[in-house]
C-alpha cells in the first residue's frame, strides 16, 4: 500500500495551555488503511485527528499528504489552502454530524459538490444519487430535525463521500448512536474502505476500534501504541 | 439564603469569567446602550428648547417634538432588548454550567439582572461622555434661524435621571429577555414558540392596511367635525395601524420572498441566505424590524419634507418660512436618529444571531467552506431580508400618505432625494454594523470546543 499521509515530530499546545496537547507523534497511514485513534478524554485523539485533517494548524511538527494533485505539506499552508484542501480532498463525519440545520438532507450534501464549483443542478443529482446509495431514497427534502440520528450520520457519510474525497476523517461517528445503528454507521464508512478509501476514526469505543486494520493509541499527547486490530 | 444573596456572591465569578469571552459580545451591549443614553440625552436637550418658547407657533413645535420623539420610541426599545439579548448570550454556558450545580431559576434571574444592570449603567455613563462631546455640534442646528446652542446644555440632574432610565430598561429588557431562552443544565437554546397560522396574520394585516387607508381618507372630515385634535389623533391611529399591519404582514412577506430565492439560488451563499430566513421567518423579522418602523417613519419623512418645501415655495410669513425649513431639519435628525438606532439593533441581533449558530459556523469551517463565504451568506440573509422589509414598509407607508400629500411628492424631488440619501446612508451604516458583528466568526473557530 502507498502511503498517503506522513506525519514527522507533529507537536500542539492550545493557546493558554501549561501541558501540550500532542507531543512529537509520529504517523504513517497508507491509501485504503482503516485506523483507529483510540486513547483517554483530553490524550489529544481529537487534536491529532484536526492537525492531520487541516483543521487546525500544529504549533510543530510535519503533515505530508499526497493529494490527487500532489504531495502538500499541511502544516505550512495558510487558512484559506486547508479550507480548499478540506473541501476538496478529506471528507468528515462527526458525532453531533455538524450538518447545517437550515438545509434539507439533499442541501447538506450538495453543499460539499457546489463548494468546489458544481452547479446546483449537477450537485443535488450527485447528492441525490449518495443518499439513495445510503437507504434515503425519497428523504432528499426533510430537515435534520425530521430525520433519526442513524440517518443524519448517513447524510454526513453522503456529504463526506459525494466530492470523491479518497481520505475520511470520523470522530466518534456513532458515539450518539444505538448499538444497532451503530454497526450500519460503522458497516457504511467500512465499506468505503474496500472501495480503496482511506478511513481514520477517533473513538472511545473498543467494538468500534476493533473493526479497523490499526489502532493507534494515544496517552497525554504522545503515541503509545501502534498495533494492529485483533478483529482486521 | 436569598437568591439575590446567592447571585451577589455569585456576580464578580461572572465577570472574571468573561475575560474570555470575545471581546465583541461584550462591549456591543455596553456600547448600545451608550448610544441610546447619549441619543435620548441629546433629543430631550433639543425637545426642553422647543418647551421653553411660548409665542404663537410654539404649540406646533411642541407638537412636532413629541411626535419625533414617540417615532424614535420603537428603535430605542429595540435597541434596548437586543442590548439585553446580547448580554444574556454572552453569559449563556455559565448559566448552564450554574444550573448544572443546581442554581435555582430565582438565582439565574437574579445573577441576570445584575449583570444587565452593571452592563447598562457602564453604556449609561459613557452615553453621557458621548452626549457630552456630542452636544456642540447637534447645537449648531439651528431652528428658527438660531442655532440651538448653549440649549444643548441641561441642568446636570437630567444626566443621572436619563441613565437611570436606561438602566431601567436594560434591567426589564434582560428579563424579559431571559424569559425567551431555556437555561438548561446542558445548555442555553433559544426558546421555540409554535408557528402560528401565517394566513391569519395576513389577512389580519390586509385588513388592518384597509382599515388605516379608509381612516387617512377621512382625515379632512375629521378635521372638521373635531378641529386640529382629532384630525392629529385619526392620523396617528392610522400611524399605528401601518405599523401594526407590517408587523402582522412582514414575516410573511419576508418568507415568500425566501421562497423565490431560494428556488433561483446558484451558489452557497444564496441557497444558506434563503435557508436562515425560510427556517425562522419570524426570527428574521425581528431583526430586521426596526428597519421596516424606519422606513415607514422615511416616507412620512419625505412627505413631511415635500409638504413643506411646496408650502415654503409660497409667500409665507416669516414664522411660517421657519417653520417649514424647521420641519425639513426636524424629520431628517428623526431618521438619522432611528437609522443609527437600528443599526446597533441590527449589529447586536447579528452578533446574538452569530454566536448562536456557532456549532454550524465550526461544521461549514470544516467542510471547508471558505471564511468569506459563511460571512457573505450571514450578511446576504440579513441584507437582502433589509430590502424586502424597507420596500414593503416603505410601500405601505406610501400607501397612506399618498391620499393626504399626492402631487407634492413627485413636485418636490429634491425632497425625495434627500430621504433617499439619508436612506443609504442608514443602510450602509447597518452594513457596518453587520460586518462588526461578522468580526465574532474567527474567534468562534479559533475555540470550536466552546461551541460545540
Amino acid at each position: 500500500m502507498t502511503n498517503l499521509l506522513s506525519v514527522r515530530g507533529l507537536g500542539h499546545t492550545y493557546p493558554g495551555a501549561h501541558a501540550p496537547a500532542l507531543h512529537s507523534v509520529d504517523l504513517e497511514i497508507s491509501r485504503g488503511e482503516s485506523v483507529a485513534i483510540m486513547g483517554a478524554s483530553g490524550s489529544g485523539k481529537s487534536t491529532l485527528l484536526h492537525a492531520l485533517a487541516g483543521i487546525i494548524a500544529p504549533s510543530a511538527g510535519h503533515v505530508l499528504f499526497h493529494a490527487s494533485t500532489g504531495p502538500v505539506q499541511v502544516d505550512t499552508l495558510n487558512d484559506d489552502e486547508r479550507a480548499k484542501l478540506r473541501r476538496e480532498e478529506l471528507g468528515f463525519v462527526f458525532q453531533q454530524g455538524l450538518l447545517l440545520s437550515e438545509l434539507s438532507a439533499l442541501e447538506n450534501v450538495a453543499v460539499a459538490l457546489m463548494l468546489s464549483g458544481s452547479t446546483r443542478r449537477d450537485a443535488e443529482a450527485a447528492a441525490a444519487g449518495w443518499l439513495a446509495d445510503l437507504g434515503l431514497a425519497g428523504l432528499e427534502d426533510r430537515r435534520l430535525g425530521e430525520l433519526s440520528g442513524g440517518q443524519v450520520q448517513r447524510v454526513a457519510i453522503a456529504r463526506a463521500h459525494v466530492t470523491g474525497a479518497q481520505l475520511i476523517f470520523a470522530d466518534e461517528p456513532t458515539g450518539a448512536l444505538d448499538s444497532t445503528t451503530s454497526t450500519e454507521v460503522l458497516d457504511l464508512l467500512l465499506h468505503s474502505v474496500t472501495q480503496g478509501r482511506t478511513l481514520v476514526v477517533v473513538t472511545h469505543d473498543p467494538d468500534v476500534a476493533a473493526r479497523c486494520q490499526r489502532v493507534v493509541t494515544l496517552r497525554d499527547g504522545s503515541i503509545v501504541s501502534d498495533v494492529a486490530a485483533a478483529n482486521a | 439564603m436569598t437568591a439575590m444573596t446567592t447571585a451577589l456572591r455569585l456576580a464578580p465569578l461572572f465577570r472574571s469569567g468573561g475575560a474570555q469571552r470575545p471581546g465583541a459580545a461584550a462591549l456591543l451591549p455596553v456600547a448600545s446602550f451608550a448610544v441610546v443614553t447619549a441619543l435620548l440625552l441629546l433629543v430631550i436637550a433639543g425637545a426642553r428648547v422647543f418647551f421653553s418658547w411660548d409665542d404663537e407657533l410654539a404649540s406646533t413645535y411642541q407638537m412636532l417634538a413629541v411626535i419625533a420623539l414617540a417615532l424614535l420610541v420603537v428603535p430605542l426599545a429595540t435597541v434596548g432588548a437586543s442590548a439585553a439579548k446580547m448580554a444574556a448570550r454572552r453569559r449563556d454556558d455559565r448559566l448552564s454550567s450554574l444550573r448544572l450545580l443546581g442554581a435555582s431559576k430565582a438565582t439565574l434571574g437574579a445573577l441576570t439582572l445584575i449583570e444587565a444592570v452593571t452592563l447598562s449603567a457602564l453604556g449609561a455613563l459613557g452615553g453621557v461622555v458621548l452626549y457630552a462631546a456630542a452636544a456642540p455640534a447637534v447645537g449648531l442646528l439651528a431652528f428658527r434661524g438660531e442655532a440651538l446652542g448653549a440649549g444643548m446644555w441641561m441642568p446636570w440632574w437630567w444626566a443621572p435621571l436619563i441613565a437611570a432610565a436606561v438602566v431601567l430598561l436594560g434591567a426589564l429588557s434582560a428579563l424579559a429577555g431571559l424569559r425567551a431562552v431555556n437555561v438548561t443544565p446542558l445548555g442555553v437554546r433559544t426558546r421555540q414558540r409554535a408557528a402560528k397560522s401565517p394566513w391569519l396574520r395576513l389577512l389580519l394585516g390586509l385588513g388592518v392596511v384597509v382599515l388605516a387607508v379608509i381612516l387617512v381618507q377621512l382625515v379632512p372630515a375629521f378635521g372638521e367635525a373635531g378641529g386640529v385634535i382629532m384630525m392629529m389623533l385619526a392620523l396617528g391611529t392610522a400611524f399605528g395601524a401601518g405599523l401594526l399591519a407590517l408587523d402582522l404582514i412582514g414575516p410573511w412577506v419576508l418568507r415568500v420572498a425566501a421562497r423565490v430565492q431560494h428556488r433561483r439560488a446558484k451558489d452557497v451563499e444564496s441557497l444558506v441566505a434563503a435557508r436562515t430566513i425560510l427556517d425562522d421567518p419570524k426570527a428574521v423579522w425581528r431583526q430586521v424590524g426596526g428597519v421596516a418602523v424606519t422606513s415607514f417613519v422615511g416616507v412620512f419623512a419625505a412627505a413631511g419634507l415635500a409638504f413643506s418645501q411646496a408650502m415654503a415655495s409660497g409667500e409665507p410669513g416669516a414664522g411660517e418660512q421657519y417653520l417649514m425649513v424647521d420641519i425639513s431639519t426636524g424629520v431628517l435628525v428623526t431618521l438619522a436618529g432611528s437609522f443609527l438606532m437600528v443599526a446597533c439593533s441590527a449589529g447586536l441581533n447579528q452578533a446574538a444571531a452569530t454566536l448562536d449558530r456557532g456549532p454550524v459556523l465550526v461544521s461549514m469551517d470544516r467542510l471547508g467552506m471558505p471564511r468569506k463565504t459563511m460571512s457573505a451568506a450571514t450578511a446576504r440573509a440579513m441584507m437582502s431580508a433589509l430590502w424586502v422589509v424597507s420596500g414593503g414598509s416603505a410601500l405601505c407607508a406610501l400607501l397612506l400618505v399618498a391620499p393626504l400629500i399626492g402631487m407634492a411628492l413627485f413636485m418636490q424631488p429634491l425632497a425625495v432625494v434627500t430621504v433617499v440619501l439619508v436612506f443609504a446612508a442608514g443602510f450602509l451604516l447597518i452594513r457596518g454594523a453587520l460586518f462588526l458583528a461578522a468580526r465574532l466568526v474567527p474567534g468562534i473557530l479559533a475555540r470550536p470546543e466552546r461551541v460545540l
